[in-house]
């Protein structure tokens, strides 16, 4: 609709700004694209292979690193970690971040701007510095090594990113919306969970992703309060960029690398067209 | 029973208070329009009434019942807002059967309200469309029909029609009408168009900056006008104003010292004063006030002209046609009981602001 029709005397001028456009797309893929091919390839090479110059693009694939990590690193019950850590602090902080960032958005109160100004501010500090109190309180409650703990610390830095996002989402609906529902026979509450959820549902959708990927990929915290039980990942992954004592082992690391993206990718593909759909609905105007 | 008694209503932010004590009885059936510019408070009563903002001071009943501190679902109403509201995700069915199912309808019931509603507003071929796929002027009537489900107490209409056309702004307008004589349910309508508030209210209430100008019928608003404010306000053209002083009881002397012989004498024997009359009301005549012609507009029906009286620019408006060309001195006419007397003051800007929206 906002895309502006091509009229037939300007083709030519514009067929050339599309295919720049074109090539600067694929300029930009390949950059981002070429280092998760590259952990791809590298995953699948020997380890003789891996360091020849100039770099080898064709070799004979194997899956040893695969196989011997499968079984060293304890991969499965990690990538079971991740995906428990990932989704509970996922769904938590989008619960609960959401709930705040609506009260922010329309419940008049004092001091409210002020708060959650404060709540993104202590975003500001820097994680490491948490993670040692965390690690104590941790400790103090009897909780290392458990999902509970790692969903709580991640849900500390999510929390606040749910929140500032969907507040601003709430802010452009019309507040009408939720007016015409509570003239229509709804509590506050009643307004919000149907009508304002189903119609933020693609925003919600997309922030939920963005929090699981960040969930799913944090390393520090996982680091500092896990230790068997409940690892995650990223934390396998430190582990064999550090192997001190055999020295890096790039297949493996790669290897474990292109199992972690496996699943995000899965993931995202699946709501991908789900999440175009709902944008496509127009949500915002009534 | 559908009676709205407002009784010395009161609201501020913090501060600043915005409505001044404004008391207002609407009886069952009626349909009142609110009509004063932007931020005379219209829609803030209006809000007040649904329960959407609270009251700072004063009652407002609905029925016999005080609804201070009633929430907007129990309050028994219906609104249509300027933008409409309609629930983007939810068909036109589902829009309009919303409410009822809040109240715990049966579904044949619903139904059955939603197909009457639609048959009346001629909404059944776009039962199963979503609002994205209807016209402005087909979402303003799901709006309505939103309303009229419900079969409320009182409707409550914000500026409706702001977000139409001119076309289809008329052509809602006497839908609009004629829901209102087939359900004759009381109704509240906040506008900023006094056309709209003249034409379908069965009263006017003028507001200015908190409080109330003037309440009366539209007639009463158009012939007797209890203030300049509302002499501005209300008339299409707006009415041309001149200030002056009384020389004798009949002599009306202008700022620059053109004297004007005026029809008929002040009621209240002002010394000073502002004058008003409507541009229709001139006449063409042999003799009276000289005015240069500056403009001529004829529309067929009828021709405005616009002339220069003592430097004033004045709007004269004249049924049918005439040969009168820019340039000329035409003598201005008026009867004497179309002679309005105000005190001095100068002239509200809404005057200016005419058919902007």
């Amino acid at each position: 609709m906002s895309s502006p029709a091509v009229s037939l005397p300007r083709r030519s001028r514009s067929s050339l700004a599309t295919r720049l456009r074109i090539a600067g797309g694929i300029l930009v893929s390949v950059i981002f694209l070429f280092p998760i091919y590259w952990m791809i390839l590298t995953s699948f090479k020997d380890q003789v292979d891996i360091f020849t110059t100039p770099p080898k693009f064709f070799f004979t694939p194997t899956l040893a690193a695969y196989v011997e990590y499968m079984k060293r690193a304890d991969i499965v019950n990690r990538l079971v970690n991740t995906i428990i850590v990932a989704a509970g602090a996922g769904l938590l902080s989008i619960v609960v971040g959401t709930m705040a960032g609506y009260a922010l958005a329309r419940v008049r109160l004092r001091g409210a701007a002020t708060f959650g100004v404060v709540i993104l501010l202590s975003r500001g500090v820097p994680p490491i510095a948490l993670a040692v109190p965390m690690f104590l309180v941790a400790r103090k409650l009897g909780l290392i090594d458990k999902h509970i703990t790692l969903i709580l610390a991640y849900s500390t830095f999510l929390i606040p990113y749910v929140m500032w996002l969907m507040r601003s989402f709430f802010m452009s609906l019309p507040r009408e919306l939720e007016e015409s529902a509570m003239i229509d026979g709804c509590s506050r509450y009643g307004a919000f969970f149907k009508i304002i959820v189903p119609i933020s549902l693609p925003g919600l959708l997309s922030t939920l992703i963005f929090s699981m990927i960040l969930a799913w990929e944090e390393l520090l915290f996982a680091l500092v309060l896990t230790s068997r039980h409940a690892s995650t990942i990223p934390v396998a992954i430190a582990g064999i960029a550090g192997d001190t004592v055999n020295g890096a082992n790039w297949a493996a690391l790669t290897a474990v690398g292109t199992i972690t993206v496996i699943p995000v990718v899965v993931f995202a593909l699946l709501v991908q067209k789900w999440l175009i759909k709902g944008l496509a609905e127009g949500a915002t105007k009534g | 029973m559908g009676t709205v008694q407002i009784r010395d209503v009161r609201k501020s932010y913090g501060a600043l208070e915005v409505l001044h004590g404004v008391s207002i009885d609407i009886e069952d059936g009626e349909f009142v329009a609110l009509v004063g510019p932007s931020g005379c408070g219209k829609s803030t009563l209006l809000r007040m009434i649904a329960g959407l903002e609270d009251i700072t001071g004063g009652d407002i009943l609905i029925g016999d019942r005080v609804v201070n501190d009633v929430a907007p679902k129990d309050r028994d109403i219906a609104m249509v807002f300027q933008n409409y509201a309609l629930y983007p995700h939810k068909n036109v069915r589902d829009n309009m059967g919303f409410a009822l199912r809040q109240r715990r309808v049966s579904r044949s019931e619903i139904q059955r309200r939603v197909d009457d509603a639609a048959r009346i507003l001629g909404l059944e071929p776009l039962l199963d469309r979503k609002p994205r796929q209807l016209s402005g002027g087909q979402r303003q009537r799901v709006a309505m029909g939103r309303a009229i489900v419900r079969d409320p107490n009182v409707f409550l209409f914000d500026e409706p029609l702001s977000n139409l056309d001119a076309k289809l702004r008329v052509q809602m307008r006497s839908e609009i009408k004629e829901l209102h004589q087939r359900l004759k349910t009381t109704t509240v309508y906040v506008t900023h168009d006094q056309i709209e508030a003249m034409t379908l209210a069965d009263r006017v209430v003028v507001m200015n900056s908190g409080i109330i100008e003037q309440v009366g019928s539209p007639l009463e608003l158009y012939d007797h006008p209890a203030s300049l404010f509302v002499a501005a306000f209300i008339g299409s053209p707006p009415m041309n104003f001149l200030e002056g002083d009384f020389l004798d009881a009949t002599t009306f002397a202008l700022a620059d010292g053109t004297r004007l012989r005026l029809p008929t004498a002040d009621p209240k024997g002002r010394q000073r004063a502002t004058i008003g009359i409507r541009p229709e009301h001139f006449t063409i005549a042999e003799t009276g006030w000289p005015a240069t012609v500056s403009v001529v507009e004829p529309t067929g029906s009828e021709t405005q002209i616009t002339c220069r009286l003592a430097g004033k620019v004045i709007r004269v408006l004249i049924r049918g046609r005439t040969a009168t060309r820019p340039g000329e001195t035409i003598h201005l006419a008026v009867a004497p009981d179309l002679v309005h007397f105000f005190d001095a003051a100068p002239v509200p800007a809404v005057a200016e602001m005419e058919d902007v929206a």
